[in-house]
This record gives C-alpha cells, structure tokens and sequence, in this order.
C-alpha cells in the first residue's frame, strides 16, 4: 500500500480528522482539526499553545494513533542539549572496542570509521525522527514543553524543522525521507521565541464549551452518569469564570469526574464538593475561596442555568 | 456561512492558484496593518492553505488563517476582527469576483446584485463592522517584532484623559539632565554587579569542579582507552532576569521613571532580561514599550498608553493581577523583583498583604524601594506599606543614586542572614485569615526586615549597612 495515499485518505480532510479523533475519544472543534489538517497537508510544525491540562500533549499522541504511526516524544527541560536530543557516541563501546581491536593485534589497521561508525551512535528523539520516516510513514516527533527549554536549544531546534535533517560530523548529514509530523506544546511560562515560531503553525488551544466538555467527560470517563456530567462540567465552568489563581483544565475536569464515579456519587452537593475539591483545585487559596459558602451558591447556579 | 454560488464551485478547480495568492497577500496586508507580525511567507502559506481548504466555508478559511498568520494568543483577538471585516468585504468568498458573478449568472441567485461584491469605501457595512469589532487595533506593526511581544496597554479607554491628566502624564518623559546622568551611572553601578544564577548548562574550564565524562571519553580515545587526560566543566551562570513593578501616582513618578530608565539602559546594553510594568490603580505592561530605540519616545509612549496617571494607588489589585496574569509568564522563580512605591495605598490593606505574599513565593527576591524610606525615623506607617512590609527581602530608601548603591549590593546577592523567608510569611498569611486584627501590629513588630539590630532608632532602620 502506496503510504503517502494512506496519510492522505485517513485525514484528508477536516471532518475525517474530527472523526478519527473523536473515535479515539478526543473530541475537537472545527480550528483545531483545521489546524491539524493544514499541518498535515503543508508539512509544517504545529506549535499548540493553551492553558495546562488542556490536552495539548493528548492531541499529539491521538494523532499518531490516528496515522498509525509512532509518537516520538522529547520532554523539554532546561539545559537539554544536543548529546540528550539529537545523538551521543557510545564512548564506553568505543573503548571496548579499541581494547578489543588491541586485542587482535589489528589496532594499526583500524580507522576512525571502525569506531564512529553508525553501531556505536545512540539516538536520541530527534534523530530517531528523522530515521525513521525510511520505513514507510514518518512519525509524530512530539516536542513537548518547549517553553521550558532554554534559548540555546530553541535556536538549535530552528535548524532541524527547516532543513529536517542533522549534521553528525563524524558520519556526514542525515535527512529525514520524508519530514516527521511535528508537535510543538508550550505552556507559555514564557514566549516562545518568534524566528521559532514563524516555521510553525500556531494554534491556541482555548477550553472547550460546556457540550463539547460534557461530551469529553463521557468519552474518557466511560460510565459517568449523564446527570452527574452536566453537574461537573457546569461547576467546573463556573470556576473558570472565578478568580482564581490557576482554573482547572479538562484534565482536572477528567479526574474530579473519575474521582467522583469511584465515590459511587450521582450527583454533585456540597458535602462531596468539598471533600473531592483537592483533585479540582491545587492551591490552597482557590481552595480556601471556593470551600463552603462559594461551593453552595455555585451549585446553585449551576442548577438553576441547566 | 456558505455562498451557494461558491459551493456550486467544485473545489480548487476553478479557482486560480494565482488570484487566491493575490487575496491572501492582500489579506496578510491588512492583517499587518492592524498591527499583526505578518511575513510574506505566511502569505504564501495561506495562498498554499486557501487551495486546499473549502473556500466557501468561513470557520475554515477562518480558522486555516489563524493557524498560519497568529503566533500568540493575543494575536487572535486582532486577527479575528480583521477576518471578519475582510471576509464581509468579500461577500463571504475568497475567490475572484469575476468567478463568483459568472457563477451566479448562471446559478441566478435570486437575491445577489453584483455590486455587492466589492464594496465602496462609503459602505455602510465596512464601517458598521469596524465598528462593531470595538477591538482596538495597534496602528504600528512593524516595531512589534520583538521577541516576547504581547501587546502592551491594549485597553485604553479615552474616557480616561483630562486636561488636567494630559498636563500630569506629560512630566514623565522629561527629564533633566541630572536624572539621565543619575539614571546612566546607576546602570555603571549595577550591571556588572547583578546577581547570577546557576543554569543547568555547563561548559568546559579548566577550574571545573566537576568530570565532564562525555568530553573525557573522547579526548581520550586517542590513548586507546586510557583515561590519561582528565577534562573539568563547570555550570554557566547567567544574570537573573529582572522584574520591576513602578507606581506611577503622583509624588511616585520620578523615582519610577529613574528605574524604568535604568531597565531601559540596562536590555538595551546587555543580556539581562527585564520585564516592567507599572500601576496606579491598575497595572500595564510596558516592557515592550520601553524597548524603543529612542529612549525618550519609549517613555512618551509608556505615558500614553498609561490611563490611571490622576486615580490614586491600589498596589493589592494590581500585584493580584500580576499575580495571575503576568508572574508565570515573566516570572520564573529565579527572577528578582523590584518594587517601587510609596506604600499609600487607597485599597484592602490585607489584600496587599496576601498579594504580596503570593509575590514573594514567586520570585527568589523581593526588593521594596520607597523613597520616604529615606527620611530620619521612618517607619513603614502607611496602609499599604505596613501591609507589604513582612514580606520584603530588602527595603531599601530610593532618593537618589547614592541611596541607590545599595540596590547594587542587593542585587549582586550580598546579604547577610536571610531568615524571613517562607514559614514567616505563611504565618504571617494565616494570622490574616484566621481572626484578622488589623489594628495590631504583626506579632514581630517591628520587622526584621533590617536583620541588623538598630542602635539609632532615630535612623530608619533600613539604611544601616549589613554586616
């Protein structure tokens, strides 16, 4: 089976990659498959943005699951370098092996190919990347949390998503077949630099309405009572119109859900509010702010606007 | 949405590769008019998308523009006003009127008059829409190609000017003579003195304490396998990035002006990155304001784009709103903090107090300048001061540059006993929430802030040297 036709035809278009997600339980709107879709189709990164726990990290993953294809993920930390991303010798093998040359007494005869040659290169997330496209479908390459990478290494990644391919001076340069898939996540800790960002699509991924959320909840927590999913999604939404030092995520909204269905509740009250707001909320003010009193009139709300 | 006469149109068939690229030129056009970072390859970029999206569906074209011309959030806002107007102006198609009025010719939609397509300047629905966008659009696009550019100050209301607000705001950007040299040598002072931190990169020295394996192995691959040379590395330090948060009320102006001179002379000579911001009654971003070349219009336009010059001071609204909004994206917990103000506070003093606590966890210092702080037998009375005071690292007098050298040991890390960290403020924080006493003062009043014990209590405390 020709690959590039496979690529296509599995999401060859909006509606079919709002499908194939959905069918993997990540319900999207119409931008972001959108996004999606253009990214697949110009061969560009696509650099999400959105607040934590909005299932940008899930989206990559999703995507790879849709193309069936791999997920090649590099978590992004700062002073990640070229050694932990791209490649790295293996200089313990090598050292065995110069000994075992000794050994054999060919030591005068063997080069430096004998050594730096591809059995003793370790791969990293980006070269795998790039290698593997050759056996068919190029990979999702997911790089994930780049704002907590530091300048340097945004500024190395520039070279490897235009030219999709890395120089190993020992070996030569090698080039992706075909460009890998690439995700780009950020939480915005800080900005991502804009020469980084002008080679990417960009997409902020905003929290989803009410239905879209009540519809999420129901794929990923299967089992959840109808009644008890509006009550959730509307509460949650209630709190990001709070002020609040961090709003809850759909991640949050997922696991209060799961929480919830394993407490046997039906439906929300104050007295289960309050006992599960922990896996809600991660600060002690926002909890401090919403306990009690503020629990009580939001549950009335909520009640009264469904 | 979708124009029946473009949907009789099979997709990219018709449609000229050619004049879609021309449209989306144009757009990109306009989008950069109103201010967004557009290149010509993100031009081209939605020439490429137009071709293989559904032209006749708007939330596509809308959202395929989004991916390819916004980089940031604030972007979409801008963006979408602009979508809207251009996409009205085009009758809801992105494809030559020509093709459109020959489709319709022949498809004989009943309530379509040619001249629709292309609007006069005088139409009233292009106006009606620019009016109804209501965002306020930046005029300038090009200077906004920064690095970290948010737009600064998009909320201005011009309700907020007076004669009287104009007279005030214009004192800011003057300055005398005396003030730029201050400004300037307190730059000398401090830059090369700014405290370091330790990255997590390290690079090879000879004076490393640490093996660097990686570099040893293959220098000594040479050796056949004997490590014979051993090779050090130690981390990179880099300055810590700077924040200052300047009261702009009344008698606060001339004090913040020097330091956000100072901030000004200081990113544009060096690698140290700065944030700034200042309030009144609410607080605006102004660092990308300041990143003007010319140094004096950056503080104009910093005076522009601030509306609450007359309203007074509420330094708990705008550190909350810091707080929130700003201090994870500028903020990182290495960052120092840098806080000018006079402490006068017209709102909660026990919001002060939590918002200054947050603050504090948030940054690996806190540094308070009031200039009051300077005269004899000052002590830290004011609401808002008084509120704020057991959460400072260092509070210092900010008069002048004398009084200001200080700053520079502050912030090149020289500090005596560093004991009021953490568990104090957390204290300090449940006492306010539990029964809280404003009357009294905190249980270890007078603060420790000055660490040093004080055998003049005439002097205020903070300008006794540390040992």
């Amino acid at each position: 089976m020709n690959d590039e036709a496979k690529g296509a035809n599995l999401l060859g278009s909006t509606e079919a990659i709002q499908a194939a997600f959905r069918e993997r339980g990540y319900i999207t709107d119409r931008s972001i498959a959108t996004a999606v879709f253009l990214a697949l189709q110009l061969e560009r990164p696509l650099l999400l943005e959105g607040e934590a726990g909005v299932g940008k990290t899930e989206l990559a993953k999703v995507l790879a699951a849709s193309l069936g294809t791999k997920l090649i993920r590099l978590q992004c930390y700062e002073g990640l370098d070229v050694n932990t991303a791209v490649y790295e010798w293996n200089y313990p093998r090598q050292m065995l092996e110069i000994r075992l040359l000794e050994a054999k007494g060919q030591a005068e005869h063997a080069s430096a190919h004998d050594i730096f040659g591809p059995a003793f290169l370790i791969r990293r997330p980006l070269l795998q990347a790039l290698e593997a496209s050759a056996d068919g479908e190029p990979p999702v390459l997911l790089i994930d949390e780049i704002d907590r990478a530091d300048e340097e290494f945004e500024a190395y990644l520039l070279e490897i998503l235009s030219d999709f391919q890395v120089t190993v001076p020992e070996i030569g340069t090698i080039t992706a077949e075909r460009p890998p898939r690439v995700i780009l996540t950020s939480n915005r800790t800080r900005e991502v630099h804009d020469a980084l960002k002008r080679r990417c699509l960009y997409h902020w991924i905003d929290y989803p309405t009410a239905e879209k959320e009540y519809e999420i909840v129901l794929a990923r927590v299967p089992g959840t009572p109808s009644k008890l999913a509006h009550a959730v999604v509307g509460f949650i939404h209630r709190l990001r119109g709070a002020d609040l030092t961090k709003v809850p995520g759909i991640a949050e909204t997922l696991d209060w859900a799961a929480a919830l269905l394993a407490l046997g509740a039906n439906d929300l009250n104050a007295a289960v509010v309050d006992e599960t707001l922990g896996v809600v909320l991660k600060y002690e003010e926002d909890i401090r702010l919403v306990r009690g009193d503020a629990t009580k009139r939001y549950l009335a709300e909520v009640a009264a606007g469904s | 949405m979708r124009d029946p006469a473009i949907a009789a149109t099979p997709r990219g068939e018709e449609i000229n590769g050619r004049r879609l690229l021309g449209e989306a030129v144009l757009f990109g056009r306009e989008l950069r008019n109103a201010g967004l970072a557009v290149d010509l390859g993100a031009a081209v970029d939605f020439g490429r998308a137009l071709a293989i999206v559904d032209v006749g569906e708007r939330e596509q074209v809308r959202a395929a523009g989004e991916a390819v011309f916004t980089r940031r959030r604030d972007d979409i806002d801008v963006y979408n006003a602009v979508f809207d107007r251009f996409w009205r102006a085009r009758r809801g198609g992105w494809v030559d009127e020509r093709i459109t009025a020959e489709k319709r010719d022949e498809t004989a939609a009943p309530d379509d008059t040619p001249g629709e397509a292309e609007p006069t300047p005088g139409d009233e629905r292009l106006t009606a829409d620019q009016d109804r966008s209501g965002i306020p659009i930046p005029s300038e696009g090009e200077d906004d190609a920064g690095p970290e550019d948010t737009p600064d100050a998009l909320t201005i209301s011009p309700d907020a000017y007076s004669k009287f607000e104009t007279l005030r705001h214009r004192d800011f950007d003057r300055m005398t003579p005396a003030e730029l040299r201050d400004a300037e040598r307190l730059v000398d002072l401090l830059e090369p003195r700014l405290e370091r931190r330790r990255t997590r990169r390290y690079e090879l020295h000879a004076h490393g304490r640490r093996l660097a394996p990686r570099a040893m192995f293959r220098r000594n691959l040479g050796y056949g396998g004997n490590l014979l040379e051993w090779v050090w590395r130690r981390q990179i330090k880099r300055p810590r990035p700077l924040v200052v948060l300047c009261d702009i009320s009344g008698s606060m102006e001339r004090h913040s002006r020097l330091l956000l001179r100072f901030i000004q002379a200081l990113s544009a000579a060096s690698t140290v990155r700065t944030e700034s911001f200042v309030f009144g009654t609410r607080l605006t971003r102004v660092t990308r304001l300041l990143r003007d070349k010319d140094r004096d219009r950056a503080l104009l336009k910093i005076s522009d784009a601030v509306t609450d010059w007359a309203g007074g001071t509420r330094i708990g609204e705008s550190f909350r709103d810091f707080n929130l909004r700003w201090a994870r994206r500028t903020l990182r917990s290495s960052g120092v903090v840098i806080v000018v103000s006079d402490g006068w506070d017209r709102g909660d003093p026990r919001l002060v107090a939590v918002e200054t606590a947050r603050l504090r966890r948030n940054c690996h210092r806190l540094v308070w300048l009031n200039p009051l702080a300077g005269t004899p037998g000052y002590q830290p009375l004011a609401a808002g001061m008084k509120a704020a005071f057991p959460f400072v690292d260092d509070f210092l007098p900010a008069g002048t540059v004398a009084s200001l050298e200080r700053l520079g040991e502050i912030l090149a890390g020289v500090r005596t006993e560093d004991t009021r960290r953490g568990s104090e403020a957390a204290a300090h924080v449940r006492g306010l929430n539990g029964d809280a006493d404003d009357a009294a003062p905190p249980a270890d009043w007078p603060p420790k802030a000055a660490r040093v014990p004080n055998p003049d209590p005439t002097m205020a405390q903070p300008l006794e040297p540390r040992k």
